[in-house]
């Protein structure tokens, strides 16, 4: 039996008068990777942005492993082992790939220096290729580099890895294959199915069902805040899930027009 | 079969030119304040063959007096800068620190130190409210410390009633750690060239070599990834509004002791004077990209002009076109480089 990880319960999340988040519940298993569906505007990044303490919930509980926990900020969602790959922000350009990498967990001599500590370069700079090279993404690329000068599937590997180098229980991927290419998006998904297999957990959000298909075990289906549906991959089909997204009965019209 | 062999080689997601673009990446050669440093040389010389007097004992002590008031301000531009926020009130907090501090003193009877004290504090205090509302109430720097530059510099003229004070002109230990001076062989400096020089070293620390110049560059660049990280940006933009102001304050009392005079209105137009020796050294205004080496090249590069323009005999109406034409030449340039390094 798998070990559930990560557990939500019935979240709320208002802005003004949006509420964007309604008694959203799921949980997820060790080692599963889940696909989180839905139109724009479902509430789906709002339901990750919870989740990794971008802003607080209005109501509503968070299990991890278990046990009860309250997440206020970014820093406690990633101490908790939840790491997150937002959508629209990841990397800092003028940043090196080596200092992106460990940007808010920078090794350090003289520690009580807090804030002042000097970085200890070299290991900043050994680890960051060390992990260039266990993932697989190339031999080629200099730690330090500047990411300005990384393409968008080169940028979302390094965003990628960064994620896994913290050994994250959970990992959250907010529509990773966005501007992509062909083949950066298959690298993605190999690094989610690789994930998978080191023993992450992975909350996928996408809008190519496709790829659902081919990497999920296990769909959720947001509808304007709501979670309305949740089926395992290998009982559903593409029409389904289409339709579950949009609200329509695709599979009925289907049929009324044979 | 050509699907499966595209799909194993995607499996690298990463491009050939990988190692190529590694090597072409911005060396010391094409850094910004490298082709500032050049430019500066290249200055400094066209005005010493242009007027024998530029190199004289006497010249450069004058330039060194001047120096490190504005560099001071200027070093905590720029870590202000490479966060992404600016800050336009320095010019009037360099006017009212000091004319508060001898209010204090020869109005009220307090001690000179005690009122040092009193005029950082409320450095401090002008760079916290500068600070939170930015960043807690989300208004742009720009607005914000724009009302702040009018308000501090009309508190400045009100509680002086326009008029300049004698500063502290009796000697001491604040006299001395501020406006003392001493003499190299003919060259005669002040005090003030011990705190540029020591400040700066510390800020090419704190940018380059510790953990707060990795949040600073981040929050820049793209402040809601280093949020994401766990950065509280929030709190190091409110820190670095209060150092900047609190260099703005220390400079404003370095050269009100120097010249003995505390006046309303010192410092006035020094906000864009230093924010032009911040970008003229290399640091982006758009944030993200700050260089301590660059803004001290400018900051000398700004004495030089100013100094050198006046010696070659451009006439005094004529000298703000010269600096802005190099100040704008120096962007063209770092524009240019930029462009070059980095592909979009
Ligand atoms: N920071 C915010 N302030 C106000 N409204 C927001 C904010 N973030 C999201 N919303 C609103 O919440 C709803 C859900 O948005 P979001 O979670 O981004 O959807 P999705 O990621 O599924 O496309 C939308 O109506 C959106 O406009
Ligand atoms: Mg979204």
């Amino acid at each position: 039996m798998m070990q559930e990880v990560l557990r939500l319960q019935n979240l709320q999340k208002s802005f003004g008068s949006v509420r964007a988040l309604k008694n959203a519940s799921l949980t997820l298993k060790e080692g599963e990777v889940v696909a989180l569906l839905g139109d724009n505007g479902a509430g789906k990044s709002t339901l990750i942005k919870a989740i990794s303490g971008v802003f607080p919930i209005d109501r509503g509980d968070i299990y991890v492993r278990g046990e009860k926990v309250s997440i206020r900020s970014t820093r406690e969602a990633m101490d908790l082992g939840i790491e997150t790959i937002h959508q629209d922000t990841s990397l800092a350009p003028d940043l090196s790939i080596a200092r992106n990498l460990f940007l808010g967990r920078e090794p350090v001599n003289l520690k009580w220096l807090g804030v002042f500590a000097p970085l200890d370069l070299a290991k900043l700079r050994d680890a960051a290729s060390a992990l260039l090279k266990r993932v697989g993404i190339s031999k080629k690329l200099d730690a330090d580099a500047l990411v300005s000068t990384l393409s968008g599937g080169e940028r979302q590997s390094i965003a990628i890895s960064r994620a896994m180098q913290f050994a994250a229980k959970v990992i959250i991927l907010d529509e990773p294959t966005n501007n992509l290419g062909v083949e950066e998006t298959h690298g993605v998904l190999r690094f989610v199915k690789e994930m998978r297999a080191a023993g992450h957990s992975v909350l996928l959000i996408t809008h190519n069902i496709h790829h659902v298909f081919e990497v999920a075990d296990r769909i959720i289906v947001m509808r304007r805040g709501e979670i309305v549906a949740e089926q395992t991959v290998a009982d559903t089909d593409l029409l389904t899930v289409e339709s579950l997204i949009t609200g329509a009965d695709l599979s009925a019209l289907m049929k009324r027009a044979q | 079969m050509v699907q499966q062999v595209m799909v194993q080689q995607v499996g690298a997601v990463t491009s050939e030119d990988g190692a190529g673009r590694a090597k072409g990446r911005s060396s010391l050669m094409r850094s910004p304040q490298f082709s500032s440093f050049v430019i500066l040389i290249v200055l400094l010389v066209v005005f010493a063959l242009a007027d024998g007097n530029f190199l004289s004992p006497l010249n450069i002590s004058n330039m060194m007096a001047f120096l490190p008031e504005l560099g001071i301000i200027a070093l905590g531009m720029t870590l202000l800068l490479t966060a992404g926020e600016f800050d336009l009130s320095v010019g009037a907090v360099f006017a009212l620190a000091p004319v508060v501090v001898m209010l204090l003193v020869q109005n009220a009877g307090v001690d000179i130190g005690v009122a040092l004290l009193a005029g950082l504090l409320l450095c401090i205090a002008i760079g916290a409210i500068n600070g939170v509302i930015v960043t807690k109430i989300g208004i742009s720097s720009f607005l914000v410390t724009l009302s702040m530059l009018l308000i501090v510099r009309g508190a400045a003229l009100y509680i002086t009633q326009g008029f300049p004070l004698k500063s502290w002109d009796q000697p001491g230990f604040f006299v001395t750690l501020l406006a003392g001076s001493f003499n190299i062989g003919a060259f005669r400096f002040y005090t003030s060239l011990w705190w540029f020089i020591g400040l700066s070293l510390l800020a090419v620390y704190v940018l380059r070599y510790a953990k707060l110049g990795n949040w600073i560059s981040a929050i820049g660049s793209n402040r809601n990834a280093a949020v994401a990280r766990g950065v509280p940006a929030d709190a190091v933009k409110i820190w670095l509004f209060i150092l900047t102001s609190l260099l703005a304050g220390l400079a404003g009392m370095i050269s009100a002791f120097r010249i003995s005079a505390a006046s309303p209105v010192a410092g006035t137009g020094y906000e864009l004077e230093v924010i032009a020796m911040v970008v003229v050294g290399g640091t982006a205004l758009t944030g993200g990209r700050g260089t301590i080496l660059g803004t001290i090249v400018g900051a000398l590069m700004l004495r030089a002009i100013r100094n050198g323009i006046v010696l070659v005999g451009v006439p005094g109406l004529a000298y703000n076109i010269f600096v802005g034409v190099i100040i704008l030449a120096m962007l063209i340039l770092h524009a240019l480089l930029q462009k070059n390094a980095t592909r979009s």
